[in-house]
């Protein structure tokens, strides 16, 4: 889970880590207000969930309410990789001296904590690490090692941080390691730690990213306002219907529904419709041991999806069972109805009992189960892939 | 031989009296799993399924001998399960919950490593050693005793890819699912080795998907290896940066996509597989 700038400045404060004053505002005439009122040149950062800020035009000095005002107006009109700029955080112009970085991030291939350091921040600190990795400090800990301060010191000092400061850094060093423990975080960094004018260090700029699954645990970042939050810039109507419900759903631009079971085949699905020609219109996931509700309403997004011609289902039953498949599937039918062309193939946990449920319904309404065709264990997955991707052209050409 | 789990293992079930735990251990009692009892703080004197439960899992195992556990509690719970079953003496744990803090899972590993058990999880579908012992929440019609292993971050793509191997005549030596959380108790490169040292596996299907290191990590290992590796890597046409399912399925920049990784495998040696009836033909070329 990605932080704004301004949170993640929220928990460096808590942390001791200092930061510049910062005012959030989210329209000109407040950022007018605000800048009125400070008498002293500012800087005005967008406030967007991605990198790429400041190339995109993002961060605009002022030195008075005015070319703060002309400056906001921008910036509440930009749009970075797709997110909208509602939030615009105004601090004091910084007086650069140096700029270093640092970077606590977990390093999942061998299990440890990594602490990145470096003499060059204020850049893209991955690409230094490849051109010049000589600039780069690097010191990995296992998650229950502390950072003292005599191992923080050695490092400021060998970033090239000057001797009377090399103190204070290694308190915003260890500060920063410590938050990274005490927040569950997957990235923490400080790019860049500003040296100033006047022999400050502060941290100029945040970028946090928190686990998700571990936000249960840290009751004081709701205080804070800080909650989970959909981070992939704008959705489309149906990705919000979806994420509303509870779906895991992204819309893409073919013309085949997708309507898997378990998120591994719902990724590999989309690439057997490609390999057979065709092209998905969305990506979907049931979640484990969906309900038949759920079921239902997973069919829902694909029927009313105009750009859905055909409706490509699999189940293969492990901790979802095949009878709630069923019921779903049959609830969506009688309830909802099918407009599209279905193929899809169910098998595994309790498979016979969904079989039962298809058999019985079909009984009792014939006509139900018309645009469906129905396959189990015997018939491959390609089988169906390639059965989807004709199904839909058939579709095309009518 | 199997690796990791065979008709001997003593399995016991923490969470055993808790829902999933107890609709579990019927079903992988059906398929003739060796459960030998379970474990429920303050639940101790009871049964489940004709299994005793106990409140400790050093008690569990001083009664019953268990060497292997399943775990089917709620993520937050399962830092200190697993860390008390791998003190107490578990050489094997299969942790079936998904999104388990990151943060405990490094703990988790540390303290495997420490103990010389293996983990595997969160978020696996378990392990299967057809027609032996059924461990976590795999449907049994997909997987029939064989000479293929497989070992995989997804639990569908490993019923899908027993199934076509139990449908070719190949079957399964043993199944293994990573799991599909960000950080796993196990990576390929511990398995792989186990199913090399095994004489019933002829040769592993890996099985990966976008997102996150492991496969990466598995070039490793792959070019030391005697037996055959086939890969199949799954997200080829994911849209990058999208997050697809699987808390660890998201391409971080551009590390992590499945094309890079199928590529840096097959560069390591691995057959490369774009479906799974790739399988059985790449099987049969190399005469397993």
């Amino acid at each position: 889970m990605r932080l704004y700038e301004f949170e993640g400045k929220q928990l460096f404060r808590k942390s001791n880590i200092p930061v510049p004053e910062g005012h959030l505002v989210s329209s000109p005439a407040e950022a007018y207000n605000t800048v009125a009122s400070l008498k002293h040149a500012v800087a005005l950062k967008a406030q967007v969930l991605t990198g790429g800020r400041g190339k995109a035009g993002g961060v605009k000095l002022a030195d008075g309410p005015n070319e703060a005002k002309t400056h906001a107006e921008q910036l509440f009109k930009l749009k970075i990789k797709g997110f909208p700029v509602e939030r615009v955080l105004i601090e004091p112009k910084l007086d650069i001296k140096q700029e270093f970085y640092v970077g606590v991030t977990i390093d999942r291939a061998n299990y440890k904590l990594v602490l990145i350091a470096s003499g060059e921040g204020g850049v893209d600190i991955e690409e230094t690490a490849e051109k010049h990795p000589e600039k780069i400090v690097r010191k990995s800990f296992s998650v229950e090692d502390e950072l003292f301060t005599f191992d923080a010191v050695d490092i400021a000092k060998k970033i090239g941080v000057p001797g009377a400061l090399l103190r204070k850094a290694a308190g915003i060093i260890v500060n920063l390691y410590k938050m990274f423990k005490v927040y569950d975080a997957k990235l923490v960094e400080i790019n860049p730690l500003v040296l100033t004018a006047g022999d400050e260090l502060i941290a100029a700029d945040s970028r946090v990213s928190l686990d998700d699954d571990a936000v249960f645990r840290h009751a004081d970042l709701k205080e804070m306002g800080i909650e989970k939050r959909h981070e992939e810039g704008e959705m489309t109507e149906r990705e919000k219907r979806a994420t509303e419900w509870g779906i895991p759903y992204l819309d893409l631009d073919g013309d085949i529904g997708m309507f898997p079971g378990g998120a591994g085949f719902g990724i590999m699905g989309n690439d057997f419709i490609h390999y057979y020609g065709g092209k998905p219109a969305n990506f979907m996931d049931s979640g484990g041991g969906p309900s038949p509700e759920r079921i239902a309403k997973m069919l829902v997004l694909l029927d009313e999806n105009p750009n859905v011609k055909t409706i490509f289902g699999a189940r293969f039953g492990g901790i979802s069972r095949c009878d709630d498949f069923a019921k779903g599937v049959i609830m969506f039918l009688k309830e909802h109805g099918l407009s599209k062309p279905m193929v899809m193939r169910m098998t595994g946990n309790m498979w016979r009992e969904g079989v039962r449920l298809f058999e019985e319904a079909k009984k009792e309404d014939p006509s139900l189960m018309e645009k469906v065709e129905f396959h189990g264990i015997e018939t491959p997955i390609e089988e169906i892939s390639k059965r989807a991707v004709e199904l839909a052209r058939q579709q095309g050409v009518k | 031989m199997a690796i990791l789990v065979d008709k001997n293992s003593k399995v016991m079930v923490q969470g055993i009296t808790g829902g999933a735990g107890k609709f579990h251990t019927e079903r992988m009692l059906d398929y003739g799993t060796n459960i030998v009892g379970g474990v429920t703080p303050g639940k101790g004197g009871q049964a489940v399924c004709d299994r005793p439960v106990f409140d400790t899992v050093a008690e569990c195992i001083e009664h019953t001998g268990a060497d292997v556990s399943v775990v089917f509690l709620p993520a937050a719970a399962v830092k200190e399960a697993a860390i008390e079953a791998v003190r107490a003496g578990i050489k094997f744990l299969v942790v079936v919950p998904e999104h388990i803090p990151i943060h405990d899972m490094l703990r988790v590993r540390e303290e495997a490593v420490k103990y010389k058990a293996a983990v595997i999880g969160g978020n696996t579908a378990g392990i299967i050693t057809p027609g032996e012992a059924n461990l976590g929440i795999m449907p049994d019609i997909a997987f029939a005793p064989g000479r293929v292993g497989t070992v995989s971050r997804s639990g569908s793509i490993t019923y899908y890819v027993a199934d076509t191997l139990s449908r070719t005549g190949y079957g399964e030596s043993t199944c293994v699912g990573l799991g599909g959380d960000p950080v796993l108790g196990s990576t390929f490169n511990e398995i792989l080795w186990m199913f090399e040292e095994d004489d019933k596996t002829k040769a592993v299907v890996l099985c990966g998907e976008i997102g996150g290191v492991y496969e990466e990590k598995a070039t490793e290992i792959i070019p030391k290896m005697k037996t055959p590796v086939l890969a199949i890597i799954g997200g080829i046409f994911a849209p990058p940066g999208k997050r697809m399912g699987h808390a660890g399925a998201i391409v971080e920049g551009k590390m992590g996509t499945a094309k890079e990784k199928l590529d840096m495998l097959a560069d390591s040696g691995a057959h490369p597989c774009k479906t799974f009836k790739d399988i059985p033909e790449i099987l049969k070329k190399l005469g397993v």
